[in-house]
């Protein structure tokens, strides 16, 4: 229950956390001008130091009413963020047909219930739909397959 | 006539084979997604914002907004045969539709859902006809002070519905329109923010903000609950044609819902899912067989299909006339507007008159195509629901990729993109919801060009927010509205008596 309050406010101290480095960024690196000729920084610095107050009351009032929070599914993050790696990985080094094909078969591997056979057929299906339509249909310069 | 020359352009603009095509390829796509329970219309519209790019700003917005409103048919149809409503704003639909489903009645469900769906976006689209000109014509009084207030009271009124509460959704504002302040300064050519990488000096991209905290993350909390597909019972679809006096019972729903929707369609913050649950709870309230809904009337499908419809399409009147989204996916086409050069506002109905009746013709064209989409088509949309649900998370994510990369062939963007995937996925854990950043970071760097602006008109008194009427009286509802959810709700008057 202690513990489960703690992680509560990670929440709202992230929002602390971004709304100061606005300010103190705004401060230290920009120019805050005049009432009459704003510098670049003075609008960041008023809703960043907004976000902070709203962030503090949110975080003195969660110690009494504690927001819920979501368990994170660790298996399912990993899948799609490695689907996207690996895209973003294998683009330029062997173009975006191959990376497609790795990509969908990364992400797939979030369900175990989706069985092999069905995923590579899947990962062609979808490469071809991709060439199809983005770089025949659209004529969006792709660079479909690299070094071979 | 005025009005009879500007819908003839409309009609020119709209009616070309090109401009058809995009119309009906965005239609189908959007009742595509939204019979597919977990995939929404945002989604849909972002994964379909680079592909706009290489299409001229009519077409791109043409596509755009038949996604948007075709999702609204498509999402009616997973509600009345699963019980799973498609789009958030076709849940109240399984309240009568799922019953009469049971009941044997799916056709005449699906069916009625179609005419209502049509009649009450045709409906919506005459509102918006003849509304818009004349409230563009009066936002042209506007000075940068008002500008700036009907901006905070769009944000507000984004922020109040959110679910985890008005503070979280004000601090999520805050958060999109600091991340809308990154890159180059217009007024002072400064860069800010960009912590070094160059790629960050024109900002970060629309695409990939909405493409991460609405596709990515969306994907990282759905794709393991879904294991199976949902169409497990055969419905029999033998009858679709409504009995005479179901017809005759269902003209005063059309009418009530479609006006109440398109009520609720104007207003920033609310939308079609309000307009179709007050259309409901009206139509409960007055209508002789009120005690009867919930198990399967007719009107109880009409009411919120024609709302809902209604809203879908007048929620263009804000976002066209003032430049103001009512919604996350309006601040998508308001997006893609810029994106292509075009800035919103109330200029936009005269200087691009093509593009505003082009669109508004494109809307009974579209409207069109989904009727017949949508009658002859629904034993292909239910064939659709039984696709495994596995298939769908990572053709989803791959699009993501390559929509994002197409753009501007950068690896950088598919970064950032996993980025806010990331990002969007922790703040769903801790109960802060996206939607409200996606409008504040699309608001975000016109209403620091309003609040400047007005600042040095009135020589840097903050007073001239208040001193000038029109912008004090929206800063004052603005107000309002945020009071209003500080209250707890057991204090108000009719949670009280019982």
């Amino acid at each position: 229950m202690h513990r489960d309050r703690l992680i509560s406010q990670i929440g709202p101290a992230l929002m602390l956390l971004v709304g100061l480095a606005f300010v103190i960024g705004s401060v230290t690196t920009l120019e805050l001008g005049s009432a009459r000729r704003m510098g670049p920084g003075a609008f960041p610095a008023l809703v960043g130091g907004l976000l902070s107050v709203l962030a503090l009351i949110t975080l003195v009032r969660n110690f009494r009413y504690p927001m819920g929070w979501d368990r994170p599914d660790p298996i399912s993050v990993a899948a799609v963020a490695g689907g996207v790696a690996a895209f973003a990985f294998l683009t330029p080094l062997l173009g975006v047909l191959p990376a497609v094909i790795v990509s969908v078969l990364t992400t797939a591997s979030a369900v175990p219930q989706f069985r092999w056979p069905g995923r590579i057929v899947l990962a062609f299906c979808v490469a071809g739909a991709v060439w199809l339509v983005f770089v025949k249909g659209l004529g969006i310069p792709l660079p479909t397959i690299r070094g071979f | 006539m005025d009005l009879l020359s500007n819908l003839a352009l409309g009609f020119a603009t709209a009616a070309t084979l090109y401009n058809l095509t995009y119309c009906f390829v965005g239609v189908f796509l959007g009742t595509f997604i939204g019979v597919l329970p977990g995939v929404g219309p945002l989604a849909a519209v972002a994964m379909l914002l680079p592909v706009s790019f290489y299409l001229p700003p009519e077409t791109a917005l043409v596509m755009l907004a038949g996604v948007y409103y075709g999702a609204e048919y498509g999402g009616s149809i997973a509600s009345i045969l699963l019980n799973i409503p498609g789009t958030p704003s076709a849940s109240v639909t399984c309240l009568d539709g799922y019953p009469m489903a049971r009941d044997g009645r799916a056709g005449v469900a699906l069916f009625s859902t179609a005419i209502a769906s049509f009649f009450g976006a045709i409906f919506g689209v005459v509102v918006m006809v003849l509304l818009s000109p004349a409230l563009a014509e009066f936002a042209l009084l506007f000075g940068p002070a008002e500008y700036f207030a009907v901006m905070v009271l769009g944000l507000v009124a984004a922020s109040v519905v959110s679910t985890s509460g008005a503070m979280r959704g004000v601090m999520m504002v805050c958060l999109g329109i600091l991340l809308g302040t990154v890159g180059v300064d217009i007024n002072s050519g400064e860069t800010r923010f960009v912590a070094g990488m160059p790629e960050l000096r024109d900002g970060v991209s629309l695409v990939v903000v909405a493409m991460g905290l609405f596709g990515i993350s969306e994907v990282m909390v759905s794709a393991r609950g879904a294991t199976r597909s949902y169409a497990t019972e055969r419905i029999s679809m033998s009858n679709f044609f409504p009995t005479r006096s179901e017809w005759l019972r269902s003209i005063g729903p059309a009418l009530r819902g479609s006006s109440v929707g398109s009520f609720f369609g104007t207003l920033p913050g609310t939308g079609q899912t309000v307009a179709s649950f007050v259309g409901y709870a009206l139509e409960k309230r007055i209508s002789p067989r009120g005690d009867k809904f919930g198990t399967g009337q007719i009107e109880g499908v009409v009411v919120p299909e024609s709302a809902n419809n209604a809203a879908a399409q007048t929620a263009f009147i804000p976002t066209l006339t003032l430049g103001i989204p009512g919604s996350t996916t309006m601040a998508l086409m308001l997006g893609a507007l810029m994106i292509h050069g075009i800035t919103p506002g109330p200029r936009l109905i005269s200087e691009h008159p093509e593009l505003f009746w082009g669109l508004i013709v494109s809307f009974l064209f579209g409207n069109l195509f989904l009727l017949v989409l949508n009658i002859p088509l629904i034993g292909l949309w239910v064939r659709l629901l039984r696709v495994p649900h596995y298939f769908l998370y990572p053709t989803v994510v791959v699009l993501i990729c390559v929509g994002v990369y197409s753009i501007d062939n950068s690896i950088f963007d598919i970064w950032m993109t996993l980025a806010f995937g990331v990002l969007g996925y922790v703040l769903r854990l801790f109960r802060f919801e996206p939607a409200p950043l996606l409008i504040g970071f699309v608001l975000g760097p016109m209403m620091e060009e309003f609040f400047r602006r007005a600042m040095l008109l009135s020589r840097g008194d903050p007073m001239v927010f208040l001193e000038r009427p029109g912008s004090a009286a929206l800063l004052g509802v603005a107000g309002v509205l945020l009071l209003a959810t500080a209250v707890p709700r057991r204090l108000y008057p009719w949670n009280r008596a019982t």
